[in-house]
């Protein structure tokens, strides 16, 4: 029971994350890219900068799916039973 | 806001102090006020309390309250080691635990009728995972010195360009993910109760949410404890 119980937290807890991490690989990446088109930049490169950070963002999105996946794999091989 | 009544808001305009109707206040008297301020007090003064209250005069032969704080502080004591081995966990468990009490016992707060959970505001969530986020940038730095910004170079070096805005990204979000995920469980809780007790209160309509509200609230509190340590073993293991 309490082993399960682990199991549980410990599932919930990393693969309840795929989701909202990335959507918040997006948000922080194209948020990035709004700012340095509009702030630094002041609208001359008006949607370049966007997409670059949207890119990004969508990699970095990716990126951290595989890093979740590769934890898991690397749990799972070190334990023997 | 998401409760009809806050008892100690209304105490507090009895006395006379500003209570902002808003989410927060303008003046600094004023944001001190709102509602979620008082009661984040509240949830430390109540841990305080209980804790003072039952393990103020430590036994051989432990009590009711004694027992039970010793099966909590344990049970946290072996996931940690578990997690991120015993010499991490001497260091950051204080910091952990306090997290894990407190998220649990401010989202559970939420749940009695003239309460509102201080975990429902976007401030409080977003204080906690700065805090995180910041010390598991302290702890990678202390354990590998200036090599820890190898951990966001990637695996070749002409992967560079590519791999350093990913990984800066990726860590960006996860203050993003950690405090918003935590607020909105518990905020989607809140209002959920609220709408429920407005539309159909007198059909105990809100007793199933109760139930899983519990069940969300504990659940929150363990992730985001869970997350916690997890970026903290993260970032003291050797990079790449």
């Amino acid at each position: 029971m309490s082993e399960l119980r682990k199991e549980l937290v410990y599932v919930i807890g990393h693969y309840g994350q795929v989701g909202i991490t990335f959507a918040a690989c997006i948000f922080v990446g194209i948020g990035a890219g709004i700012l340095l088109d509009q702030k630094v930049f002041a609208g001359k490169t008006a949607p370049w900068f966007t997409f670059i950070g949207l890119a990004f963002g969508l990699a970095a999105g990716f990126k951290s799916l595989y890093d979740i996946v590769k934890k898991a794999e690397r749990r799972g091989g070190k334990k023997p039973d | 806001m998401e409760h009809p009544i806050l008892f100690i808001s209304l105490i507090l305009e009895t006395i006379g102090l500003p209570v902002p109707h808003g989410p927060t206040g303008h003046g600094l008297l004023e944001q001190l006020c709102a509602p979620y301020m008082t009661y984040t007090w509240l949830v430390m003064v109540f841990l305080f309390v209980v804790a003072k209250l039952t393990i103020s005069n430590l036994e051989m032969v432990p009590g009711g309250g004694q027992n039970f704080w010793e099966i909590v502080i344990e049970g946290m004591d072996n996931f940690f080691v578990e997690n991120m081995g015993r010499k991490m966990t001497d260091q950051f468990f204080a910091m952990l635990a306090t997290f894990g009490l407190f998220i649990a016992v401010a989202n559970l707060i939420g749940l009695i009728p003239g309460f509102m959970s201080p975990t429902a505001s976007l401030n409080t969530t977003l204080a906690f995972t700065l805090i995180v986020w910041v010390t598991h940038h302290f702890i990678g730095f202390r354990e590998h010195g200036l090599k820890y910004y190898k951990n966001f170079m990637g695996p070749v070096w002409w992967l560079v360009p590519l791999m350093l805005p990913i990984e800066i990204i990726s860590n960006f979000a996860r203050i993003l993910s950690l405090s918003i995920r935590l607020f909105g469980n518990i905020m989607a809780k809140e209002y959920l109760l609220a709408i429920l007790f407005m539309l159909a209160g007198a059909f105990f309509a809100p007793l199933p949410i109760m139930v899983l509200g519990v069940l969300v609230s504990l659940v929150q509190a363990m992730v985001f404890v869970l997350l916690s340590v997890i970026y903290f073993s993260l970032a003291q293991e050797d990079a790449h």
